[in-house]
């Protein structure tokens, strides 16, 4: 019974446009439940948002998808101090009321543009004897305001910050990075597909797939996996030809 | 003393709370907390049971968290029957609001012939908006119900005012219901509110009734005109539609001399 008109009317059923809705820098409270549940149980009553002290979370607009009433946490203009006031008064345990740790928090992840963040700029310049900008400028603010410094933001190199896995996502280094226009650090929701995130093998097969589509002889099949048996550690290494160039560049 | 000054003291004293309610919490005061969605006091929480029903639909559980919240307002309903709507929802205040401004703008007021069979027809327009908003509810997974709770947007609206001093789209939904009110006597609580017809639900004949409790009156009409459920209170005070406001009792001129038309308990 399987055809294309069930499969089409599946993935209609199964893509709830207004369950899988996410933007950088707009985040759920902290304690919310994944998007979907967060969605199904949230009874927009505004309470979170009316206990948070430092005014962090707004509703949501009219136009965006249904998601009107629903709180959200702006990093750009407000960040989340962790004060674990909100998930307590939840009603529908939408935000959830065990958490009482900040650390626990997982609200998203914030990311560094390298080629924005004053340090890695200033790292640049220093090791190519370059300046880029003409001025030269160490910050560090990031590290400096993160609730859980020196394990949510490290620095490599003493100058370099890298977000560890620890990082709540509550954009308090959002809010506060001073590189203009932009900011240089943003967070991604929980949940939200980043691509920027896969990492190094992540960055490699969608090089690959890339180049595949590229190449009109590109090994593909019975042919690709001949090739792959053919890899043998004693013997004459097969050519593979890859760019490997462009593994590392900021995507 | 009347029963309508008691009950307009508790409206007014809810429409102050939900202002004031807000301010308190800007000054982080925390014991009283919340908006008619979802109301805390001390440490009893409630909400709108409504509302949570919908977020178990969408869920397809039940936490401990929403149980906890309903617990209150389904214990008072079934106590005190549909004291929510008329002594406490802020748009059942804006309403009577309209009525009287009907008055004085000498309008006639567009309100239907009773008749005895008229609560069967609200009942049924009730349900099936009720369950529409239901379906649709669940077909987009979403409590969205809320979006037109009267008094969850009124009160919401009061705290976004006081907290961030801008109004949303939501109220001109209000603003046009109560603009309807001038031309259609109580249509959106009689008709439709998903929020009151929900609450009914938990309306128990045991809790506060209204009765006539002698068997005899002079059958003056003055509560069946007095209504604004245009229902009989004589017969069906103990049907889900009397939100127990009080006023047939009153209006009834027996009262005076001997007990007929009261809020009883059984
Ligand atoms: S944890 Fe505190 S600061 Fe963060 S959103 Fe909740 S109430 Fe606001
Ligand atoms: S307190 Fe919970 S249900 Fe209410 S708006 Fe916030 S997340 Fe939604
Ligand atoms: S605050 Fe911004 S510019 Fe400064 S180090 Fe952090 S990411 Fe770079
Ligand atoms: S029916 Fe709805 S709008 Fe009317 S008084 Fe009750 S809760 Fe309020
Ligand atoms: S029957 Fe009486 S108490 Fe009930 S709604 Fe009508 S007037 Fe109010």
């Amino acid at each position: 019974m399987r055809n294309r008109f069930t499969e089409l009317f599946e993935g209609l059923l199964n893509s709830n446009p207004f369950k899988n809705y996410y933007k950088k820098n707009r985040l759920r409270p902290p304690g919310a439940a994944n998007e979907e549940t967060f969605m199904e149980l949230c009874i927009r009553c505004a309470r979170c948002i009316e206990v948070c002290p430092y005014d962090s979370i707004e509703r949501a607009d009219l136009f965006e998808k249904l998601q009107i009433g629903t709180p959200y946490v702006y990093p750009e203009n407000k960040a989340c101090y962790l004060c674990m006031r909100c998930m307590k008064v939840c009603p529908t345990g939408a935000l959830n009321p065990k958490l009482t740790d900040g650390k626990h928090v997982r609200m998203g992840i914030a990311v560094i543009n390298q080629n924005i963040c004053l340090n890695f700029l200033y790292y640049k310049d220093e090791m190519t004897g370059v300046s880029s900008t003409g001025t030269a400028q160490l910050c560090g603010t990031c590290y400096n305001v993160c609730p859980y410094t020196d394990e949510a933001i490290v620095m490599e190199k003493f100058i370099l910050p890298v977000v560890t896995d620890k990082c709540t996502g509550c954009g308090i280094c959002t809010e506060k990075c001073p590189a203009t226009p932009e900011k240089a650090i943003a967070i991604y929701p929980e949940g939200m597909p980043v691509d920027k995130n896969t990492g190094y093998f992540g960055r490699r097969s969608k090089v690959h797939g890339e180049e595949r589509k590229k190449s009109k002889d590109a090994l593909k099949g019975e042919k690709l996996l001949e090739e792959k048996q053919k890899i043998d550690s004693s013997d004459a290494k097969p050519d593979f030809e890859y760019n490997t160039e462009n593994y590392d560049q900021e995507w | 003393m009347k029963i309508k000054r008691y009950r307009r003291a508790a409206q007014l004293l809810t429409v102050f709370a939900i202002f004031f309610i807000p301010v308190l919490n800007v000054f982080e005061l925390y014991f009283i907390k919340g908006t008619f969605i979802s109301m805390d006091i001390g440490d009893a929480a409630m909400a709108d049971p409504l509302a949570v029903f919908q977020s178990m639909i969408a869920a397809g559980r039940v936490n401990e968290y929403m149980l906890g919240s309903v617990v209150i307002p389904v214990v008072l309903m079934l106590l005190l029957g549909r004291v929510w709507c008329s002594w406490f929802c802020p748009y059942y205040l804006c309403a009577e609001f309209m009525s009287w401004m009907r008055g004085k703008l000498r309008m006639k007021a567009y309100k239907p012939k009773f008749a005895e069979n008229i609560h069967i027809k609200q009942s049924k327009v009730r349900y099936i908006f009720l369950f529409a908003g239901l379906v649709l509810m669940a077909v987009a997974g979403v409590p969205i119900l809320n979006l037109i709770s009267a008094p969850g947007i009124i009160s919401t609206q009061a705290m976004v005012l006081v907290k961030f001093h801008y109004v949303t789209f939501e109220l001109v939904f209000v603003a046009v219901l109560l603009l309807l009110e001038l031309f259609y006597f109580r249509f959106w609580c009689r008709f439709l509110c998903p929020t009151g017809t929900f609450l009914s639900f938990f309306r128990s004949k045991r809790g506060m009734t209204v009765r006539k409790v002698r068997t005899e009156c002079s059958d003056c009409m003055s509560c069946v005109r007095s209504c604004p459920m245009m229902i009989n209170p004589m017969t069906m005070g103990d049907t889900s539609h009397c939100n127990n406001c009080g006023d047939c009792v009153d209006a009834c001129p027996d009262n005076k001399k001997e007990d007929t038309l009261k809020f009883t308990f059984k």
